[in-house]
């Protein structure tokens, strides 16, 4: 496998990852959460701290990352999303919040790091977690591991979101908070479940991330524009678009760049940056609202005939 | 079983409702009239707290509903049925079933989404439909039959009729005529149609501009002409033989 | 039974007892710092103040009075700071018969050719403030062409997806410059020439009251377009833009003005902090420190006062620097886990986002609104009452 494809698939499943995390927050509760970029470097952190304290593979240590996530999730709920949900914030309020939080957890990160490196004679502020991966066919496991995780995280929440009674009520919250109401659903929970696994599906996007990248303490606030974009190509309509958009987006980053600096020469990697921000600004001149205005279920009705009820 | 005293509310900053006094007797058809814009629908958006109650009370059996969050009214026994937004589009007929049957037990969803689609066959041929591809018509049914899976103690029916063919129009309301009959539940009905909904039932209100105009028996309210040729688009033509002849309104006509 | 008339006089008066209360803090906290740490102190928070209560001016402009949501501050930021990075040095170096083409921005011939120009600039006051003028008149040239830039797509985006849309173009700009070394070096910053050398020794003591200056007459400018019918349909477009276009309003028009204006002061900022500097470093024109504070300035300040911005900028500024005073003194049992205590300055950031959000959402000095019902919300009613 080239190169730019093993850490594209690597990098691209976690940036889907975060994407669809960022998509399912704001489906559900109108929140544009900043602080994934700083979920997603915790969720690296934790798998950082679990191979070089406690030794194994960076696989292991998922769960941890996903549930760290999770927590960090409840507290910005609790403390501060759902308080400003009831004051019924506008989108920019509720956005900045997440930002305030974002930055309080940068400052915890860095502190974080900072004391990894005095007290266990670390280096935690240029890892390369791919060193601790292993190799199947002589390439990178992660890159045919993180994929599979991913597929089979993006399953798991399928079965949920179609199958379970709770699944279905997001959904019914999703498409009318009032109208759940009055069945008895309490949106509170809904809210509440969705900062859940958004958090663990940014943490868990970051650890997948630092396989491919140099690990930082801003690896995370870095790459938040990425994962907006990701998310705002997948048309913020469900989250499988925000899955999909975060997959493009980094696909196309990493083979993009691998084409641009074959054809025009290594200084093109300074602006990497530039083709997926490219790609964004091009999706929304031509559908402001991202790929979500492009009528896809429509055209999938016409072509395959009338879909399940699979809209999420 | 149903009490508002003295409510004054509206939207935000808006005022739609002054010093409404309404009561709901147990078991009973109560019926809420008037032209639009008379706050019909603010009313029951003001028991169900979606509205901004700025004073006034509204006591369901003693008890107050200030402040009560949706879910928890729900919870109470109390039914809401909106006039828009009043399916799950997204989701499928059965789902939606499923979603207003939330409170209830496993067996006890499968029990009564059978009988919904005993009542209403149309839902059963739609079953596993998305019922944003339903018809106005077929869509009131499904949110009346999701109004009737939580076992309601008290139903609010927001102008089931509007916009409905007058065939699929009367089969809604023979529906609600049986609930109350059958089901003994206790139901408060907004309605644009305004005759046929006093001829079903007990008691009634005439709501003009936010004030009640008239409260008594559904069927004295049929026999105030002006009231109803004002507000109601009804116009008697004999009182010989106890008749009505309607002229402009917009429940079709009807000669007797 | 609709507003509460909030009677003008006392409202007024609450308003100034605030005022009057956080200047009291303020001064009395510059004392404290005076009196630990001596003049040049002060003299440095005085001209952070200045620079950035320029630049969170223009924000406000953008966000506070015209409703856009301006998450790409540094843009314009970055846009004043490379305008004169690159070209007034180079206009004197040609002037000069110096090297004025590409090669100016290398660090080799840079290091060289920035000392003769200051020698060029010390020897004459009038020289000195030509270019100082003439750094001004570029850097809001180059502001106003990246708002002018930033308009066209910004009219057709809604807004979460402007604000980040904004937010990429601010991060690309400066990518773009920490990579393209013919404009201000690259990686390796490029020095910027200093109309402040003539004064020697008290470089710093003069730079304070010409940048107040400058950021007074930039204040007093504000607040004259903000009472002139523009700053009326500003505030009409962003109350309430249905109407505003149902009332002839050209939304368009008025935004484009907004951001260009905006950014042509912030550019005016941007070039401001290169000149105190000495240099410009690309990779530090961040979204942190030219976006993201000049947010909780603004947020802390009041969303539409300029009053509030300048105390909010100040109170801030202040609390950031005693941060790192008083690293060691203060929070020294931070260091001794290995904890760098500058970080606090990121939880502070986002702490005072997060307490104004919750607990403060005016601001300090809140702008006396006129009630109105935004769009949505008639929307809405409109809906319910069918």
């Amino acid at each position: 496998m080239a190169p730019w494809l093993s850490s594209g698939l690597i990098y691209a499943s976690g940036l889907a990852l975060t994407a669809g995390s960022i998509t399912l927050l704001y489906i559900v509760t109108r929140t544009f959460n900043f602080a994934v970029a700083s979920m997603a470097t915790i969720g690296f952190y934790v798998v950082y701290t679990g191979v070089t304290l406690f030794g194994g593979l960076p696989y292991q240590y998922y769960p941890f990352a996903i549930i760290i996530g999770s927590i960090t999730g409840i507290i910005c709920y609790y403390g501060l999303n759902r308080r400003l949900l009831n004051r019924k914030a506008a989108e920019i309020t509720l956005m900045m919040s997440t930002l305030g939080y974002d930055l309080v957890l940068l400052s915890l990160i860095q502190m974080y790091a900072d004391y990894l490196t005095y007290t266990f004679k670390l280096f935690p502020r240029r890892v390369t977690m791919s060193l601790f991966d292993f190799e199947i066919f002589g390439e990178r496991a992660a890159a045919f591991i993180l994929p599979l995780i991913a597929i089979a995280f993006l399953t798991i929440l399928h079965f949920f979101l179609t199958k379970t009674k709770f699944g279905i009520s997001m959904r019914a919250t999703i498409e009318n908070p009032t109208l759940a109401g009055t069945s008895g659903i309490n949106s509170d929970r809904v809210y509440l479940v969705s900062w859940v696994i958004s958090g663990g599906m940014a943490a868990l996007g970051g650890s997948f991330m630092a396989m491919a990248m140099t690990g930082t303490p801003v690896m995370g606030m870095y790459t938040i524009p990425l994962m907006f974009a990701g998310a705002i190509l997948g048309g913020l309509g469900n989250i499988y678009g925000g899955i999909l958009g975060g997959m493009v987006i980094g696909l196309t980053e990493y083979a993009g760049v691998y084409i641009l600096a074959k054809n025009f020469g290594p200084w093109i990697l300074g602006y990497r940056m530039g083709i997926p921000l490219f790609i964004m600004a091009a999706t929304l001149l031509i559908f402001p609202r991202g790929l979500s205005g492009i009528p896809l279920g429509k055209i999938i009705k016409k072509r395959f005939g009338q879909k399940r009820g699979a809209n999420v | 079983m149903l009490t508002v005293n003295n409510l004054n509310s509206g939207y935000g900053k808006l005022q739609v409702l002054y010093d409404l006094n309404i009561n709901v007797p147990e078991k009973e058809l109560t019926v809420v009239v008037g032209p639009n814009g008379a706050g019909k629908t603010t009313l029951l958006c003001s028991i169900m707290n979606i509205a901004n109650v700025f004073s006034g009370e509204v006591l369901f059996d003693g008890e107050p509903l200030a402040g009560v969050v949706t879910h928890r009214l729900a919870q109470k026994g109390i039914s809401y049925v909106p006039q828009m937004g009043n399916v799950f589009a997204e989701l499928t007929v059965l789902d939606n079933l499923h979603m207003a049957g939330y409170m209830l037990s496993k067996s006890e969803v499968k029990d009564k989404s059978e009988q919904m689609t005993e009542i209403f066959p149309v839902l059963k041929d739609f079953i596993h439909r998305l019922a944003g591809t339903l018809s106005g018509g077929e869509r009131r049914m499904l949110a009346i039959a999701m109004g009737l899976m939580k076992n309601p103690k008290l139903m609010l029916l927001d102008e089931l009729s509007t916009d409905l063919a007058p065939i699929i129009a009367e089969k809604v309301m023979m529906e609600v005529s049986r609930m109350r009959d059958d089901l003994g539940i206790t139901i408060l009905m907004v309605e644009q149609m305004a005759k046929r909904a006093l001829e079903i039932g007990d008691t009634a209100y005439l709501l003009v501009s936010g004030e009640v105009r008239y409260s008594g028996q559904a069927d004295d309210l049929l026999h105030e002409p002006e009231l109803c040729s004002m507000y109601l688009g009804i116009k008697q033509s004999s009182k010989i033989n106890g008749g009505f002849e309607l002229s402009v309104s917009d429940e079709g006509s009807e000669n007797s | 039974m609709i507003t509460k008339e909030s009677s003008g006089e006392k409202f007024k008066g609450f308003i100034a007892s605030r005022i009057v209360f956080v200047l009291a803090v303020i001064i009395a906290l510059l004392a404290f710092l005076y009196f630990s740490r001596g003049i040049s102190i002060i003299l440095s928070i005085l001209i952070q103040v200045t620079i950035f209560s320029i630049i969170t001016m223009s924000l406000n402009l953008e966000t506070g009075y015209t409703g856009i949501p301006q998450f790409g501050r540094v843009a314009a930021v970055i846009a004043g700071a490379f305008a004169v990075g690159a070209i007034p040095g180079r206009i004197m170096a040609a002037f000069m018969g110096l090297p004025a083409g590409a090669e100016y921005a290398s660090d080799t011939v840079n290091f060289r050719l920035v000392p003769q120009i200051n020698a060029l600039l010390a020897s004459s006051w009038l020289i000195s403030l030509g270019f100082l003028v003439m750094c001004l008149v570029l850097a809001a040239l180059a502001g106003a062409l990246i708002g002018w830039l930033i308009s066209r797509p910004a009219i057709r985006l809604k807004e979460a997806y402007l604000g980040i849309s904004l937010l990429a173009f601010g991060d690309f700009l400066m990518w773009v410059g920490h990579n393209w070394s013919i404009i201000v070096g690259g990686s390796t910053p490029v020095n910027v020439p200093d109309p402040f050398r003539i004064f020697g020794a008290d470089r710093f003591n003069v730079i304070v009251p010409v940048f107040f200056v400058i950021a007074i007459l930039i204040f007093i400018y504000m607040n004259k377009l903000t009472q002139s019918p523009f700053g009326r349909n500003l505030r009409m477009l962003r109350d309430n833009d249905l109407s505003a276009n149902a009332a002839g309003l050209n939304i368009v028009k008025v935004r484009t003005q907004s951001l260009v204006i905006g950014a042509a002061i912030a550019a005016i900022g941007g070039g401001l902090y290169v000149i105190y500097t000495g240099s410009v470093a690309a990779i530090g024109l961040t979204r942190l420190t030219f976006t993201f504070w000049p947010w909780a300035y603004m947020m802390l300040g009041g969303i539409g006062s300029n009053i509030g911005v300048f105390m909010g900028v100040f109170l801030l500024t202040i609390l950031r620097t005693m941060i790192i005073i008083f690293r060691s003194t203060w929070f020294g049992f931070l260091l001794q886990v290995g904890i760098d205590p500058l970080w606090l300055e990121y939880t502070l950031l986002g702490a005072v986002i997060i307490i104004v959000i919750l607990f403060l959402p005016h601001g300090l000095v809140p702008e006396k609104v006129a009630p109105m019902l935004p769009a949505n919300r008639v929307k809405k009613v409109m809906a319910q009452r069918q």
